[in-house]
Parts: structure tokens; C-alpha cells; sequence
């Protein structure tokens, strides 16, 4: 995975995100009843997660607690990497 | 408008007692405080017109009464769950029959800072004063969270009060301040910093979540690698696919044997003091109509409901310390693979483990699963799990058929819950392809951090549940009790014959001295009379009319009294058999053995036995799927809304059992079994 300053970055779908690696949500692809809910949760646009454990259903850290999601749901969300050295949103954090 | 409300909030001369609503996401706590605030004063009931607990409690600040209504946990005001658009619409006065509250306290999860903000944020958009309680304070200075509370005041606009429920620590300051606001010295309840996000376009969540994070990170000094470390080393075990349904079982299996071994002796006590009291009762008064009711219908009843009490407070004291130490949402997300097969939500493992008690408690707890659908379909394969109230049943078919193996006793008792189970899982999975379509919603559940359970939420819940029990399946239970015992009593007919003669003998025998053959003589004389009563009542006349109706699935008319008694309770079989057969009422001086012999013995008209193999476990399958229990049916009713889904469950459970038993009847007698 190949990523320039220009190209708009890479994103990976939340269900395979590899675990332990800090990612934020961009893209939500469904708006239902059950990704308000998720929205509820925590899991919306600008959101850093992290997944705890794969698989279905899988566990996900997000602010400081963990949520049971099941792998269906976690498809519908693509999230962006955070690079080892520095964290996508601290970097969108500056004006 | 909102000036003049929160003027009205905050004077002290009102008619009406200040109304204070308890607010919070689940898991931060918030029953604890309610507890912690109110005691043992809180009332349990439902908001109108829906199934939404309304806990409400007084609180005493010095001089003044204020009224606690405790909301259900809530992530959002967001309208997305039944839950949430209730509690929004209680808090900005939108329910007739429940005006706005005065004032909100907000329950915040100091732990959990970013994602409790979220609802707080929205709650002070209300226009309703707002306190909040930063709860479990001791938790986050363990894992080292620093809160920075003047701080947060500013950045809220509102009073934080920080407070450890669980501990008492700070919920004297609580109350003080509490007693401020009520008494109307609080402005900066009610100036509050409006976070202005719901116009903001786009994602409405993002803006707030921003909001939130922004003051976390200005309020907060955290360490997050001291962070449920625990946690994450127990939940690599009980989350595992294997391993984790593994322990799902071993504690399931525990709590089994504690509902079983534990509730055996109050249930005997309980038993005993039943048949006690109806001696005493029918010593004080004089044979008659009166006192067969007050025996056989009043005492009868009372003690057919409160025998469930033991297992039903052992079931959700247990229940509750599990959710409490954050352990039953681990087991919703290890289950929920295998139930989403059947078309169930992994919480169904509650009502469905709960059923092996009483169908009753289970329907009620049914109430964990937030969506409606996947609800009603847990509530309509419920009754189907074993209760309690059939083992008598099932301990009665296995005696008669097995009575010297104990071991192949046992594994009919082990089949008869397997079915029970499977046929409900099936159920499900019909269900889900035909009636209510699409399956469940998918997964998404808080994994609270581990934590010791409170002993005093666990007993108030457990007091809560035993109250909604006897009160709600209670009455049901009693006028059925009643109706059955009137129609086994009337009309009533005279003493046949051989009673008359068996009595003139008695007369005979004290007159000649023999007192032991003289009672002897006069109980067989009132077992004949009670057998010919009840053979001519109209629960009799009951048994004649449905007999063409049961002799396919080889009963005969006097089984079919025990059938139609059983719609009171299951187990009332046994005891009208032995009274339709003529051992007697099973007072504890006739054996049961005595009952199961009688049984054996039992002749068609045509000098058969009635009760061979086929027709035993024929009635075994029929008591395992029917839907008898009256009282269920009315708590479904109470819970679905509506009388279309207790009807169907009747028609389908019932169809279900006659179908088996008719098949389980035929294949045996055509196998040479009968």
C-alpha cells in the first residue's frame, strides 16, 4: 500500500483492520436505524477506533470502552490507517 | 417559553413535589446511585401504554420531598431504540400522562468520559436544569484518570458533582446540592453551555462527538495503558469462539444446579406451610362449600404461585450479580453466533435460561433485547424451555414407565428438556422464515470493564422481580385457581352408594371399638365421594366432552380432567389424577408411590391399563410443548401490547403438542408399545 501526499488516502474496511492499529472512521456506506445506533455508540465520521479482537463478531475499542460488533456491520465502515509515527487525527486536528 | 419553565423549576413554592429524572448511559452506574438515593422506597411500574420500566423513588433533602424517576439507560436522545424515544420524550414533557420533570441528573461515567459527554451534550440543549453526577470516581483514579471538576463545571456550564455510588463517597455534597437546586438557589443549573451541534450538516454525531472529545482532552489526564488490563486478559478467554462458550456453559450450568439445589428447601418449607395452614383450615371449619374454596381453591392457589418465589429470587439475584460484574454481555457476544442461526439475538440466552424456573420471569426479562421483533420472537419460544411446574409431570410419567431404572429415568427427564429446548430453537428458526422475517439485528453491545457486583442492586432487583411476580402472574394465578376449583366442585352430586355404605360400616366399627378400621373405613369412604364428585362436575362433564377429541393420543376422559386442570397450573395433574383415580388428595400421609401404583393399575373399559408406554410418553411430549399456563398468556399479553400474539401462541404451542403426542401415541402403538 502505496500512499503520496496527493492521492487521497487509502481506506480499509473496519471488519479488516488489522488489530491493535488505530484507525479513524471516513465513510459510512449505509444510513439505517442500526448505523445511527452505532453513530450512538461512537462509531461516526472522525472517530479514532481500534480493533481489540477479529473475527465475527468482533471487539472493538473505541474511546475508552469496547463494543461487540458483528462482522456485518463492520463492513459498512471504512476507516483510515493512522501511520506508526504519527496519527492521522492529531495531524486533521491542526487548523 | 423556556425562561418561564425554568423559572417555574426553580421556585420553591410549587403544589407539585419536585420531580427529578435520572438520566445515564447504561453501564455508568446509574441504578446504584438510584438505590444509593432512594432505598428500599422505589416503586417499579411502566410508563403508559408501553413496556418501558419507570422506576420511581423519594428522595428526602431536609424539609423537602423530591420524586426520583429513573429513566432507562441511554446512549443518545437519538429516536433510533423504543427506549430512547420514550426517555426523550419524558424529559421535554411530550407524555400526557407524565409531565416534564423539574430538574435531570445526569449519571457520567468517570471512566468513560468522551462517550458519557455525548448524552450530556444533548441534555443541556433541553432547557431543563441539569446537575451531573461524575459517578464512579474511585474507579477512575485507580486506573489513573485525572478529572480536572472546576474545569468541567466551566466548559458544562452546570454543577458536577463527583460522587462514587457504589461507595456513598460524595453523595452527601450530591444531596446538598441536590437540596440547592430544589430550594431554587441554582442559577448556573439552568445556564448551561448549549454545545450547538444538532444544526450542524452532515454527520450530526461528528460535531458533538468533537464537542466532547474537546473538553475531555482540556478536563482529563489519563494513562490509558493502565486501562482495563483486566479486562482484556479475561476477555481473551470468554470471548473466544471455543473457549468462551465453554465457561458460557460452565456458569450456565452453575447457575442450573443454584436454581435447583438452593431453591429445594424454601420451596419445601413453602410447601409444608401450605398444606399446614389447609389442615388447620379444614379443622376450624365446618365441612362444606366454604371451606373446600378456601382449602382447595384460596390456599391451593396462594401456595401454586408462591412456590415459584425461591427459584425466581435465586434466578435474578444471580442474574444480577453476573450483569453486574459485566459478565452477561460477554455471554450475549459469544452466543450470538450460534442463536442468529435460529433467528434469536445472543440476549435470548436470559429469557430462555430464566424459563427453566418460570416461564413468567422470563418473558419479563425479555426486556434486555432492545429490538421489538427479535423480543417477540424470544417471547413466543419461551414457554417452550421446562419450568419447574412440569417436572412434577415429567417425575410422574418417568415413575410410571421406568420405576426400576433410575438411570434410564433420568435420561427421559434429560430428553424431555432437549426437546423442549430444540423445539423452541426450531420454532425460532420457523418463525424467522414465515411470520417475522429478516432475522435479527446485528450485533452491537458495550463490553463494560470487570467489576465486583453489588450485593444491594442485586437484592433490590431480586426484591423487584419477586414483587412483579406475585402481582402479576399472582392474581392471574388465583381467580384461575379458583375458576377450576368451582368447576371441579359443582354441581355438586350426593355420596354414591358404596361411600354410604363405607360409612355406615365406619359408624359400625367405632361403635365396636376399632377406632383404626373405623378411619380407615371413613377415608376410603371420602376418597369414593371426592372421585364421584369430581367425576360428575363439570370439569368431569370437561373430561367426557373432549375425550373423542384426546383418545387418538391414548387418553382417556379422566386424563382429560387432569389436562383441563392443568390450565391453573401443570403440575395440578398429578394431584387431580390421584383424586380422579381414587388414591386421595396427596396430603403427605399417602405416598406418592401409592398414587403411581393406583395409576399402573388404572383400567380401560375394556380391562386394558391406561397407562402403558405409549400413552405415558405420549402425555410426556403433550406436557413438554402445550401452552397451559393461563398466567403466561396474560404476561405476554401485558408485554407484546396486544391479545393477537399470547392467541397465537396458544394456537401454536398447543397444535405443536397435539400433533406430537398423536404421533409419539400411534408410531408407539404401532411399534407393539401399547
Amino acid at each position: 500500500m502505496i500512499d503520496s501526499a496527493s492521492t487521497a488516502p487509502a481506506l480499509v474496511r473496519l471488519d479488516q483492520l488489522p488489530p491493535n492499529q488505530c484507525a479513524v472512521v471516513r465513510h459510512i456506506a449505509i444510513d439505517d436505524e442500526e448505523t445511527q445506533r452505532l453513530k450512538t455508540l461512537g462509531v461516526c465520521l472522525g472517530r479514532r477506533v481500534e480493533i481489540i479482537k477479529r473475527g465475527d463478531p468482533l471487539i472493538l475499542r473505541v474511546f475508552g470502552s469496547r463494543l461487540g460488533l458483528a462482522a456485518s456491520l463492520a463492513r459498512q465502515v471504512q476507516v483510515e490507517v493512522c501511520q506508526p509515527d504519527q496519527c492521522v487525527l492529531r495531524e486533521n486536528d491542526r487548523p | 417559553m423556556s425562561r418561564s419553565r425554568n423559572t417555574a423549576a426553580a421556585s420553591p413554592h410549587r403544589h407539585h413535589a419536585f420531580t427529578l429524572a435520572l438520566v445515564g448511559n447504561p453501564n455508568s452506574g446509574k441504578t446504584t446511585l438510584f438505590n444509593a438515593l432512594t432505598g428500599l422506597r422505589a416503586k417499579t411500574a411502566n410508563f403508559a401504554g408501553t413496556t418501558v420500566e419507570r422506576k420511581v423513588g423519594r428522595l428526602r433533602l431536609g424539609e423537602q420531598q423530591v420524586v426520583l424517576v429513573d429513566l432507562p439507560g441511554l446512549y443518545s436522545l437519538n429516536s433510533s431504540s423504543p427506549d430512547e424515544r420514550l426517555a426523550s420524550d419524558v424529559l421535554q414533557g411530550r407524555l400526557a400522562e407524565h409531565p416534564a420533570p423539574d430538574a435531570a441528573l445526569v449519571v457520567v461515567d468517570a471512566t468513560n468520559l468522551e462517550r458519557n459527554l455525548f448524552l450530556v451534550s444533548q441534555l443541556l440543549e433541553l432547557d431543563c436544569p441539569v446537575i451531573v453526577a461524575l459517578n464512579m470516581m474511585d474507579m477512575a483514579r485507580r486506573d489513573g484518570i485525572e478529572i480536572d471538576l472546576e474545569q468541567l463545571r466551566a466548559e458544562l456550564g452546570c454543577v458536577v458533582m463527583p460522587v462514587s455510588a457504589r461507595s456513598g463517597a460524595g453523595l452527601a455534597e450530591l444531596k446538598r446540592e441536590l437540596a440547592r437546586l430544589v430550594g431554587g438557589a441554582m442559577p448556573e443549573s439552568v445556564a448551561h453551555r448549549k454545545p450547538e451541534c444538532g444544526n450542524c450538516s452532515g454527520c450530526s454525531f461528528q460535531a458533538r462527538y468533537d464537542w466532547t472529545e474537546e473538553i475531555s482532552t482540556r478536563v482529563m489526564d489519563a494513562e490509558s495503558s493502565r486501562r482495563s488490563a483486566w479486562t482484556e486478559k479475561i476477555d481473551e478467554v470468554v470471548t473466544h469462539p471455543v473457549a468462551g462458550v465453554a465457561v458460557f456453559l460452565m456458569v450456565m450450568m452453575a447457575l442450573f444446579a443454584l436454581i435447583f439445589w438452593a431453591a429445594k428447601i424454601p420451596m419445601d418449607l413453602i410447601d409444608h406451610l401450605f398444606a399446614t395452614v389447609g389442615t388447620g383450615v379444614t379443622a376450624l371449619l365446618p365441612d362444606g362449600d366454604l371451606q373446600s374454596m378456601l382449602v382447595n381453591g384460596v390456599i391451593a392457589g396462594v401456595g401454586g404461585i408462591l412456590i415459584f418465589l425461591p427459584q425466581i429470587c435465586i434466578l435474578f439475584f444471580a442474574l444480577s450479580l453476573l450483569e453486574d460484574t459485566g459478565y452477561l454481555a460477554r455471554a450475549a457476544f459469544v452466543m450470538d453466533k450460534v442463536m442468529r442461526r435460529f433467528g434469536l439475538p445472543g440476549k435470548a440466552f436470559v429469557p430462555m435460561l430464566s424459563a427453566h424456573a418460570c416461564a413468567i420471569p422470563a418473558i419479563l426479562s425479555a426486556r434486555v433485547i432492545e429490538n421489538p421483533r427479535d423480543r417477540l420472537v424470544t417471547i413466543l419460544i419461551t414457554p417452550l424451555m421446562t419450568c419447574s411446574a412440569r417436572i412434577p409431570v415429567y417425575a410422574m410419567v418417568t415413575a410410571l414407565i421406568l420405576p426400576q431404572s433410575p438411570l434410564k429415568a433420568a435420561l427421559v427427564f434429560t430428553g424431555a428438556y432437549a426437546i423442549g429446548i430444540l423445539t423452541a430453537l426450531g420454532c425460532a428458526l420457523l418463525f424467522k422464515h414465515t411470520l417475522l422475517p429478516g432475522g435479527t439485528k446485528p450485533l452491537m453491545i458495550e463490553l463494560p470493564p470487570y467489576r465486583l457486583p453489588g450485593l444491594r442492586v442485586a437484592l433490590l432487583h431480586t426484591l423487584d422481580r419477586a414483587k412483579m411476580f406475585v402481582k402479576q402472574a399472582g392474581t392471574v394465578i388465583l381467580v384461575i385457581s379458583l375458576a377450576l376449583w368451582a368447576l371441579s366442585h359443582y354441581p355438586q352430586s350426593a355420596p354414591p352408594a358404596p361411600a354410604l355404605a363405607l360409612q355406615a360400616q365406619a359408624a359400625q366399627l367405632d361403635q365396636a371399638g376399632d377406632a383404626a378400621q373405623a378411619s380407615a373405613a371413613r377415608a376410603a369412604a371420602n376418597r369414593l365421594t371426592a372421585q364421584y364428585s369430581l367425576q360428575h362436575s363439570f370439569a368431569g362433564q370437561i373430561g367426557h366432552a373432549i375425550e373423542p377429541l384426546i383418545r387418538p393420543l391414548g387418553y382417556d376422559w379422566q386424563i382429560g380432567i387432569g389436562i383441563f386442570s392443568s390450565f391453573a397450573a401443570r403440575e395440578v395433574i398429578v394431584s387431580t389424577l390421584a383424586i380422579v383415580y381414587g388414591v386421595g388428595e396427596d396430603t403427605g400421609d399417602t405416598p406418592r408411590t401409592s398414587l403411581y401404583d393406583t395409576l399402573r393399575r388404572a383400567q380401560r373399559t375394556d380391562g386394558s391399563p391406561v397407562f402403558t408406554t405409549a400413552t405415558c410418553l405420549s402425555l410426556l411430549v403433550f406436557y413438554i410443548l402445550a401452552a397451559q399456563c393461563l398466567s403466561t398468556q396474560v404476561v405476554v399479553r401485558r408485554e407484546t401490547n396486544s391479545w393477537k400474539w399470547p392467541l397465537f401462541q396458544i394456537a401454536y404451542m398447543s397444535g405443536l403438542a397435539y400433533v406430537a403426542a398423536l404421533l409419539t401415541y400411534q408410531t408407539l402403538r404401532w411399534l407393539g408399545c401399547a
